[in-house]
């Protein structure tokens, strides 16, 4: 039994210039214990799809579909009821910790905050305490000096383990980490992601890490989707998904990331052209057409579903079958 | 000095000579209103490189390196507090206003973020018209063949021309913004984290770009990074900044297959890898880095490295040749080589 | 199975350009009536005609005639004339000023900043009325007099909202690049750093054009400003003051005229002002 199961969850948003699609019709599960890796660039919506699952949409979006969680669906639920479920039973930490933080209330405050809310705690004592365990375990160093600081005395990457000590702080079962290294530095980025892989395994959380970097899916998760232009086009467990990409993006992504551990002489990378679709607008049937070197008549006219093409491994790709290495070389070095 | 790995004769294009900036008050009024104001922050502290000509030099560091503080002395967009640029032998610090105004067509910046790097409110032909006229680059009839010139190089399309920025992706900013640079052709471009804003299937038509602007115009290149693979792809020689000193320069091969700091080899651990066979478990560098304002004495790295002695808590190291084109600040550099990385 | 959606009612676009439309419609045909004004009614806003003082609205005078027998439907339209351009131009003095004077604050910084924010943070200290009154007085009363006194109070506002922006344009890379180019500080300033904070002061400069011909209207009606005969708001409910109950109209209706183009201004104002924005957004 899944812990998350999110069924055609579609996300729209009005703005001045009309209705678009930010999330189109995905689906996907979580497993308990598990961490799964949603990667994609910017517009991919995968962000969205973050938000609309926990009701964190502005006026001027809305969610269909259904996200199972526990039995009920999240999508259905009034804000009383989910606001019992955010912090408790799911958590969220985002980008920007140190934005995520009040700047006029002290640390020790904010991480037992959503004790203090979910009446987790009995007493001022209690949740100091509990404050403190909490920062010794995201690795605070001399937490019991630092528990009345407040979030302006701590670096970028203290702030976020701030954060991840507050979304520990109910032993959530689920908690989304939406680009939580990307604004930090490559080491201390090193030092979240071994963080909360660790917390994942001694808190038998699943962990759902949202990012653009495919090294750090690559490392982190067991399984993965990869988000383009707001859908769901590839999914796999995440060795099957590195090694055998069945989705052209997936494979151009991989291609056209330098590499770290070798050189590739005077080869060029080969860059996928063209750039994401405008959502306002998106291209008729396949969304990656435009930039796909496989792109036939079909793949202009049919939205391509999402098919199980090896065992576990998912891919929204009309051509997946005749896919290849070559098929980014000539075409693409010409970017 | 010449750089030891170029065997031809020829004198480098950028000396850069003990180059410090720091920043904060001192004397004066802040000595009246006490010591807490009296903090200085060094940014750059005594760097010396050279980047010879058609070469790409990439300078890799973390936040507080100092690693844009120095791109920019390099142009005096910010005035070095001491030492020496030299470009192509010409002492750059010492040139009058007008001197440098001259001077500036030699060298130009590309910037890291996009959406903040071009005039809101000027077409892309208002912003170019502007360069080439008023460097007079070429007569005022020729410039709108100038200006098409200029998008063909950078990859952009001629109806990019008429458009303001807001219509474009961060990717075709980035590819005006080096237009713009371009316009003055220049012989040396500093490129601050030219790829750190733009989407991941976009940074290699960029990384591709620069080095056509290398093969095809011999431009020679200073990119400023975070990324290592990014400064791999594109870099000849590699530098690495801690805290505002240099601590390891070396061709890029041998760098990234021997290198000698503790603090490159973390920084080479830490990145990851989409590599699915590689799980690290423990990170590759515990604590955090000191801050600017109060940096460790001795070797800045010490708090943090794993072969520290009391020797590097109070002496700082020296920049060492370890081999040709090769050198490391680090007591311990032999060490560190015994030091295998786990990859 | 699908959820409840929450959807939120959104203006439409015909809405949202509703006030713009309005106000400017309004303002158009206050404006094109004031400077027609002599073609479209006979009669003269100042000679008086002893023999129909007091007359009520009627045909024969729209909105009746004053103690003089002036018709004031003349007058109001005479006066519109006359406060919208005070009203324009009382802006416009202080604008200029305060975009040059926040402009030079902002960007060069140092001793120049400290000089011209010294300088506003004194005027800024004056209250508004202390101020204009204490100019008047010094230059007579007068319309030459109530124009420097109101850009003399209207002006250091305007440096304040430039200096901040100018303030936070200055860090963009684009004016970095531009010192790259070698552009020298007075050509940055004027082609580079001023249309870029150009767009807060017309928007506050909307807003201010409804407080200036308030205060147009209120120093007159106060004796201070346009003196009479000359028609304007201000000076003609002073006049009816005495004729309250007698003679409504000669206050009411001028009062209507101000509170109308009130109205008008504010509601152009915001439409411009949500244009402005949406067109900003680099």
């Amino acid at each position: 039994m899944s812990l998350l199961d999110i069924r055609n969850l579609t996300t729209r948003i009005s703005t001045s210039r009309g209705v678009m699609n930010v999330v189109e019709d995905v689906s996907f599960t979580v497993e308990p214990g598990e961490c799964f890796g949603i990667v994609g660039e910017s517009g991919s919506g995968k962000s969205m799809t973050c938000r609309s699952i926990l009701g964190l949409l502005s006026k001027s979006g809305s969610a269909t579909g259904a996200a199972w969680f526990e039995g009920q669906d999240l999508l259905t639920l009034k804000s009383g009821a989910l606001e019992q479920i955010r912090g408790r039973q799911i958590a969220m930490i985002v980008q920007d910790a140190a934005s995520a933080l009040n700047p006029v209330v002290r640390i020790g405050t904010q991480i037992a905050e959503a004790m203090v809310q979910h009446g987790l705690v009995s007493s001022k004592a209690e949740a100091r305490q509990r404050s403190l365990d909490l920062m010794s375990k995201v690795g605070i160093p001399a937490a019991e000096g630092r528990i009345d600081d407040y979030p302006h005395q701590f670096s970028g990457g203290m702030c976020q383990r701030v954060v991840i000590a507050a979304a520990l702080s109910c032993s959530p079962k689920l908690i989304i980490a939406d680009e939580p290294t990307t604004a930090l530095d490559v080491t201390i980025q090193d030092q979240i992601l071994r963080l909360l892989v660790a917390l994942q395994a001694e808190f038998g959380m699943s962990l759902i890490l949202v990012t653009h970097d495919m090294g750090v899916v690559a490392q982190t998760c067991q399984r993965v989707a990869v988000m383009y232009g707001g859908e769901l086009v590839e999914m796999a467990d995440t060795a099957s998904l590195f090694r055998t990409p069945r989705h052209p993006y997936t494979m151009g992504l991989l291609n056209c990331v330098p590499h770290l551990d070798r050189d590739v002489g005077t080869a060029r990378l080969r860059p996928i052209p063209g750039a994401p679709p405008d959502l306002m607008n998106p291209p008729a049937g396949c969304r990656f057409h435009p930039r796909c070197p496989l792109a036939n008549d079909a793949c202009k006219s049919t939205r391509p579903p999402l098919r199980e093409v090896a065992a576990g491994h998912f891919s929204r790709c009309l051509r997946q079958d005749v896919l290849g290495e070559e098929i980014w070389t000539a075409e693409s070095a010409r970017a | 000095m010449h750089d030891p790995s170029q065997p031809s004769a020829l004198r480098p294009l950028v000396e850069v000579d003990d180059l410090t900036k720091s920043f904060g008050a001192r004397g004066g009024l802040s000595q009246i209103l006490g010591a807490a104001s009296q903090r200085q922050l060094i940014a750059v502290d005594a760097v010396s490189f050279q980047i010879n000509a058609g070469e790409i030099l990439g300078l890799v560091g973390e936040s507080g390196s100092g690693k844009t503080t120095l791109g920019r002395c390099l142009l005096r967009l910010v005035e070095p507090s001491s030492g020496q640029v030299r470009f192509d032998g010409r002492d750059l610090i010492s040139l009058s206003k007008g001197d440098l105004r001259v001077a500036r067509r030699q060298m130009q910046m590309i910037f890291q973020d996009p959406y903040s790097a071009l005039n809101p409110r000027m077409t892309i032909r208002q912003m170019l018209s502007e360069v080439l006229r008023f460097h007079r680059i070429c007569t005022d009839a020729a410039i709108p063949a100038r200006i098409a010139e200029l998008l063909a190089l950078v990859g952009l399309d001629q109806s990019a021309a008429d458009r303001l920025p807001r219509h474009f992706s961060g990717g075709q900013r980035q590819r005006i913004g080096i237009a713009r640079a371009l316009a003055v052709e220049p012989r040396f471009i500093v490129a601050d984290e030219p790829v750190s804003a733009v989407d991941v299937s976009v940074q290699a038509q960029i990384m591709n770009l620069l080095l056509d602007l290398r093969d095809q115009l011999g431009l020679t290149i200073l990119l400023i990074a975070h990324d290592l693979s990014v400064v791999r792809y594109v870099s000849d020689r590699v530098g690495v900044l801690y805290l505002g000193r240099l601590v390891e320069i070396a061709p890029r091969a041998q760098i990234f297959a021997a290198p000698r700091h503790p603090y490159t080899q973390a920084l080479l651990r830490a990145a990851p890898r989409p590599d699915p066979d590689r799980h690290p478990t423990q990170p590759a560098i515990a604590g955090e880095p000191p801050s600017p304002l109060n940096p460790p004495p001795g070797c800045h790295f010490h708090t943090r490295c794993p072969l520290a002695t009391s020797r590097c808590k109070s002496e700082m190291p020296q920049l060492q040749t370890v081999s040709d084109g090769h050198q490391v600040r680090c007591h311990h550099h032999d060490l560190a080589l015994l030091n295998p990385l786990p990859r | 199975m699908t959820s409840q959606v929450r959807r939120q009612a959104r203006p439409s676009r015909m809405a949202q350009m509703g006030g713009l439309i309005s106000g400017a419609a309004i303002l158009t045909v206050i404006l094109l009536a004031s400077l027609l004004a002599s073609h479209l009614i006979p009669y003269d806003p100042i000679e008086q005609n002893l023999r129909d003082t007091l007359q009520p609205p009627s045909l024969a005078h729209l909105f009746g005639t004053d103690n003089f027998g002036r018709d004031i439907f003349a007058r109001v339209l005479h006066a519109a004339k006359l406060d919208l351009m005070i009203g324009f131009l009382c802006v416009v003095f202080p604008w200029m000023l305060g975009l040059a004077l926040g402009g030079i604050a902002g960007y060069f910084g140092g001793l120049a900043d400290t000089l011209i924010m010294r300088t506003v943070d004194t005027f800024t200290a004056f209250p508004f009325l202390i101020m204009v009154i204490g100019v008047i007085a010094i230059m007579g009363p007068g319309l030459f007099g109530m124009y420097v006194a109101l850009t003399m109070a209207g002006w250091s506002i305007y440096a304040r909202i430039v200096r901040a922006e100018v303030l936070v344009i200055k860090k963009s890379e684009y004016i970095l690049a531009a010192r790259s180019l070698g552009y020298g500080h007075g050509r940055i300033l004027l082609r580079h750093v001023i249309p870029n904070v150009v767009t807060p002061t017309i928007i506050f400069a909307m807003t201010d054009m409804v407080l200036v011909i308030l205060s147009t209207t209120s120093l007159s009606f106060l004796g201070l400003g346009v003196q009479p005969p000359t028609p304007e708001w201000g000076v003609m409910i002073a006049e009816g003051r005495g004729f309250i109950l007698s003679a409504w109209w000669m206050v009411t209706l001028p009062g209507l005229a101000v509170v109308l183009v009130g109205v008008a201004l504010s509601l152009f104002g915001d439409g411009i002002a949500r244009i402005l924005r949406e067109g900003s957004q680099a």
